[in-house]
């Protein structure tokens, strides 16, 4: 089976639910995703930490101990050795995410850690750490009928002509239960992202933007716990590199698959996009707030 | 690489004040600054850290499968930072699943541990965590009690295992890291000595006078003063104070005699062993 991601086509020997179908020219894949098998450890790795094994030449061995191992080699090819059953969630979940990173890494492309919405137009990318709450937000905005292009993970690709370009990647917004029912969206019928985590993905359906938009802003979402130190301040200078640095998705996987230059020279020149502190007390009670703050900012009234 | 220094305590028991204190006395006894992103003495295994440093998912992690990255993801910063780092502990000392140490020995420099008379605690657990005190008392008592359990959005923190109270106090007692003891009572009545002491035990060598000039940057009401100006990031609710009452045996004006009773009963031994009974 075929799939698009972020314009990639992906052949897949492994269905993969989340992606929508490749509907584009019949070509030769992008990306292979084989089942076969993987070896417990790469020889002489440059790196090898408790899940990434990495060589010098950026191939990358993951392993999630009863879920699956990854072998991630050259931006293209995937081999993915299930533990267990190899159509779980849980298989596809890792697969989707940090496999996907190393990917990206390894095809010269950026990804930060961050969701993805249209504004007016732009791409504007929420981006900040676990926890900080860049899904609940993400959805906020597809609830107010913004389109989406990513949650989690959102791809750049700063060698496309008109200057970086948001590749399109998940047509799918993964929530806690608690974030469902404080958005009052019903969790019946959705699927788990794992069988043993209360999260759930969410379809974005035809809110989808599957087509790439040039990257309008980049908003760091930062948790405070006293609400005078909410608010919003645009990043200048070294503040925005080092705000960029913390946001690349996989940033020490980069670095220790020999990609470092390269990532710090694409964030050089992502400096040249808006980028905004944003800096809010966790409450679901203001997230719709927050994102109409954020589309009216990009020059939205009203959605798209 | 030896690099770690755990300044562990349970949660509510004075660690903050000491990583304030300690953190004053790195910069000479300047007063800390509320309004900074990052106290002095971050706390271990947080999230951004670990999923960055160990190349993981956490959101998409078992508590369990995200502790058992811990020891892995603590050798890897060590090795990326060097030298002596300090971290705020509240987890008990235990092994993961895979039966591997928490804190593993080999990049522990060593510990200190911070510890409060158990019905003190209840009371201000309580508080913090906008619960009664019975609950408090419940809680403490419970061998599967833990922080950030995980399974909610916004979440910045692993989860972390405290065990009971008294077996919080027993597990790094018993550590490999033979931590300094110091009692919060003990910091309260002389806090100059216990600075000192915390600080020789880090192997730091104050200046004549950083230690006094610290300890009034940190006194309770200072901090209690530039909460009402600042906030305070590790606030459990954004509108619940952190910085409370400071004070020793505060308990006796607020737990009700079955209430004490049921702490003492609970944790007995550890609580004669610290003096507490």
């Amino acid at each position: 089976m075929t799939y698009a991601l972020c314009g990639l086509r992906v052949a897949s020997e492994l269905p993969l639910p989340e992606l929508l179908p490749w509907v584009g020219e019949d070509r030769p894949a992008d990306i292979e995703v084989r089942l076969g098998d993987v070896p417990p450890r790469l020889e002489d790795p440059a790196h090898a930490g408790p899940l990434l094994q990495a060589a010098r030449d950026g191939t990358c061995l993951y392993a999630i101990a009863g879920v699956a191992s990854y072998l991630v080699e050259g931006g293209r090819r995937v081999t993915v050795r299930p533990w267990a059953d190899a159509g779980a969630a849980d298989v596809r979940v890792f697969l989707l995410g940090s496999v996907f990173g190393f990917l990206c890494h390894q095809r010269g492309l950026l990804p930060l850690h961050a969701g993805c919405v249209e504004v007016n137009g732009k791409a504007v990318a929420l981006a900040g750490h676990s926890g900080v709450g860049k899904s609940t937000l993400t959805a906020a905005f597809m609830r107010q009928g913004f389109p989406i292009l990513a949650d989690d993970v959102t791809v750049v690709d700063l060698a496309a002509p008109g200057g970086p370009l948001v590749l399109p990647s998940f047509p799918r917004v993964k929530l806690w239960r608690d974030a469902l029912e404080g958005m009052g969206i019903p969790a019946g019928g959705l699927d788990r992202v794992r069988r043993d985590l209360d999260k759930f993905q969410v379809p974005v359906g035809a809110g989808f933007r599957a087509t790439p938009l040039p990257l309008g802003a980049v908003y760091h979402l930062r948790t405070v716990s006293d609400r005078r130190h909410a608010g919003e301040e645009a990043l200048r200078g070294a503040a925005s590199v080092a705000a960029l640095v913390e946001a690349v998705y996989r940033r020490m996987s980069a670095f220790r698959m020999g990609r470092r230059e390269a990532v710090m020279a694409a964030l050089m020149r992502l400096t040249a996009v808006p980028g905004v502190r944003l800096s809010r007390v966790m409450d679901m009670a203001q997230l719709d707030a927050t994102a109409a703050g954020i589309a009216a900012r990009h020059g939205a009234g009203v959605a798209g | 690489m030896t690099c770690y220094h755990w300044l562990a305590s349970y949660p509510k028991s004075g660690n903050t004040w000491l990583r304030l204190s300690l953190g004053s006395l790195a910069r000479g006894g300047t007063p800390p600054d509320f309004a900074a992103v990052e106290l002095f003495a971050p706390v271990a295994g947080d999230r951004a850290a670990v999923d960055d440093m160990a190349d993981a998912d956490t959101a998409d992690l078992t508590p369990a499968e995200a502790e058992a990255v811990l020891p892995g993801f603590f050798r890897l910063e060590a090795a990326w930072l060097g030298g002596q780092q300090l971290r705020k502990v509240h987890d008990a000392w235990t092994l993961t699943p895979a039966g591997e140490p928490l804190f593993p020995p080999d990049v522990t420099a060593g510990a200190i541990y911070v510890v409060r008379d158990p019905r003190d605690v209840a009371v201000s657990l309580a508080h913090h965590l906008s619960t009664g005190i019975d609950q408090a008392i419940a809680f403490m008592a419970d061998d599967g009690a833990a922080l950030a359990r995980g399974g909610h959005y916004g979440s910045p923190q692993l989860r972390q295992r405290l065990l009971t109270w008294g077996g919080h106090v027993r597990s790094w007692l018993g550590a490999p890291a033979r931590p300094l003891l110091l009692r919060y009572e003990d910091m309260l009545a002389d806090p100059a000595a216990a600075l000192a002491r915390a600080a020789r035990h880090l192997g730091w060598e104050p200046r004549p006078g950083a230690v006094a000039r610290a300890v009034a940057a940190t006194r309770f009401d200072t901090l209690r003063a530039a909460e009402e100006r600042h906030g305070f990031r590790e606030r459990a609710w954004p509108d619940v104070r952190f910085f409370r009452r400071g004070v020793a045996g505060g308990w006796r004006d607020t737990l009700t005699a079955p209430q004490a009773a049921a702490i003492e009963a609970a944790h007995r031994d550890v609580m004669a062993e610290l003096g507490y009974l």
